[in-house]
């Protein structure tokens, strides 16, 4: 089984630019039904990027449509969401979600946030027609397998709307870029990969440009604070 | 030149010769090239610029990190002597930034501000093919002395064989991947100085200074110091 999870994460970690394979390994690897990618909230709109199935499709659109579900709560909490017995855990946290849910036949659905250092902008979800529980390790393995579909999913978004950190920027801001690089990787300890993403996101969000961002950050204005396994912005 | 100083001159030649036919870290190399430019030659500040794939020229070493002169130089890469080096292949000399071309007011009025009065700028040449340049700053008017420069040139010439036989990035006898990885360990250092910012609450230039000295100490490539630095196995 460990072996399997292996081959899948490494699968997905090679394919960046098929958003139709994210699904396969959830599905492949969990007692699940059926699984779906969408992007969630103001970042980056909310839009199903990938489902396995009708039915996963059709959570996510119930989930938009709602305004509540375990997405947005996986989202603003940055934290798996787990319903194994959404009949039971459900019409507290979520009233009109859990209604038609049910109706439609499901029994358990889980919430994988997509985050890339403060960046919050989706979430994998995975439904069963049968009540299941995830164990601990497959829960651990689904967070990780949702990190990597959060890099990939930033990173075609940005490199959608056309900004390209490298093009338009002089040398000489190149290098202000990668010096904040170093200050958000050193202060929320993650990769200079994803710091430069997470500056990258972030004047995105702000409608700044890189070099701004870059700027602020060198002078302290923008600071990237840890807060237990979450990461806040501190301006 | 006096007579020490051409001794000093020699012993530089002497420990650049050695340490090309050992493994070395092409930065520090580069590094070990403008300061001897300062320390040696009459020069005030000295950088080295490294053409990118796209032909972009990027500060690689300077004499300091201090942003405003690596601004400067860039600004010579934009409209300058250093581009015009570049781009002819030949020594662009200006003894007195005064009285230069309009097309060069940004680079101008920088180097002014700077104190700085005279330029030479020397390009990095492998056969007809230029890859990047030394560029020498005075804070005096006036045209470099011939020894100087001849210098320089040596100088130049020992930076461009460094970085052209770099072995330590896999063995390619590719050219811009050998740039490429010149320039990647610039980066690489970049991010180093940001982290070391960050841990030591220091300027960007103090990091620079801590990074390198901490190099020094423990007998260490600056790159894979920096690359430490970056991935988190060091911490300073």
């Amino acid at each position: 089984m460990s072996g399997s999870f292996e081959i899948e994460i490494e699968a997905l970690e090679r394919s960046p630019d098929r958003p139709e394979r994210y699904c396969e390994a959830f599905v492949t690897l969990f007692p699940v039904s059926g699984a779906s990618v969408s992007t969630v909230g103001q970042l980056l709109g909310s839009e199903t990027l990938a489902a396995s199935d009708a039915l996963s499709a059709r959570i996510d659109e119930l989930q938009f449509d709602l305004g509540e579900g375990p997405c947005w709560d996986a989202v603003r909490s940055a934290r798996p969401v787990l319903a194994p017995a959404l009949h039971v855990s459900g019409p507290k946290k979520w009233p009109a979600f859990t209604q038609s849910a049910v109706q439609d036949g499901i029994g358990s659905v889980f919430a994988f946030p997509l985050i890339v250092g403060p960046l919050r902008f989706g979430a994998v979800d995975m439904y069963s027609a049968a009540p299941v529980r995830l164990s601990s390790t497959q829960t651990r393995q689904a967070g990780a397998m949702a990190d990597v579909i959060s890099r990939h999913v930033l990173r075609r978004a940005l490199s959608a709307i056309g900004e390209d950190p490298d093009e338009g920027i002089s040398a000489f801001s190149r290098r202000l870029i990668h010096q904040a690089t170093g200050v958000v990787l050193a202060s929320i300890d993650i990769s200079a990969e994803d710091a430069r993403l997470v500056i990258q996101g972030h004047a995105f969000a702000a409608g700044k440009p890189m070099m701004t961002v870059a700027q602020d950050i060198l002078d302290g204005r923008l600071r990237f604070v840890r807060d237990g396994d979450r990461i806040e912005v501190a301006e | 030149m006096n007579d020490t100083a051409q001794r000093e001159l020699l012993q530089t030649f002497v420990r650049l010769a050695d340490t090309l036919v050992d493994d070395y870290d092409v930065v520090d190399l580069l590094q070990v090239l403008v300061d001897a430019c300062r320390d040696l030659l009459d020069t005030t500040a000295a950088g080295i610029l490294l053409a990118d794939s796209r032909g972009e020229l990027e500060v690689v070493a300077s004499t300091s990190e201090a942003s405003r002169l690596v601004e400067l130089m860039q600004l010579s890469a934009e409209a300058g002597p250093c581009i015009e080096s570049f781009r002819s292949g030949r020594r662009v000399s200006v003894p007195d930034i005064q009285h230069t071309d309009d097309a060069w007011t940004q680079f101008r009025d920088a180097a002014l501000a700077h104190g700085f009065r005279s330029v030479d700028a020397l390009p990095l040449r492998l056969r007809d093919m230029t890859i990047g340049t030394l560029n020498l700053m005075r804070e005096e008017p006036g045209a470099a002395a011939e020894e100087d420069i001849i210098a320089a040139q040596a100088f130049a010439d020992v930076a461009t064989i460094g970085i052209l036989h770099e072995r330590s990035i896999r063995e390619s006898s590719v050219l811009s991947e050998q740039l490429q990885a010149a320039l990647n360990s610039r980066i690489v250092i970049e991010q180093a100085k940001g982290v070391v910012s960050h841990t030591r609450g220091v300027s960007i230039d103090e990091a620079f200074l801590l990074i390198r000295q901490y190099a020094r100490s423990h007998s260490m490539g600056l790159s894979v110091v920096a690359a430490r630095l970056v991935d988190r196995s060091l911490r300073l």
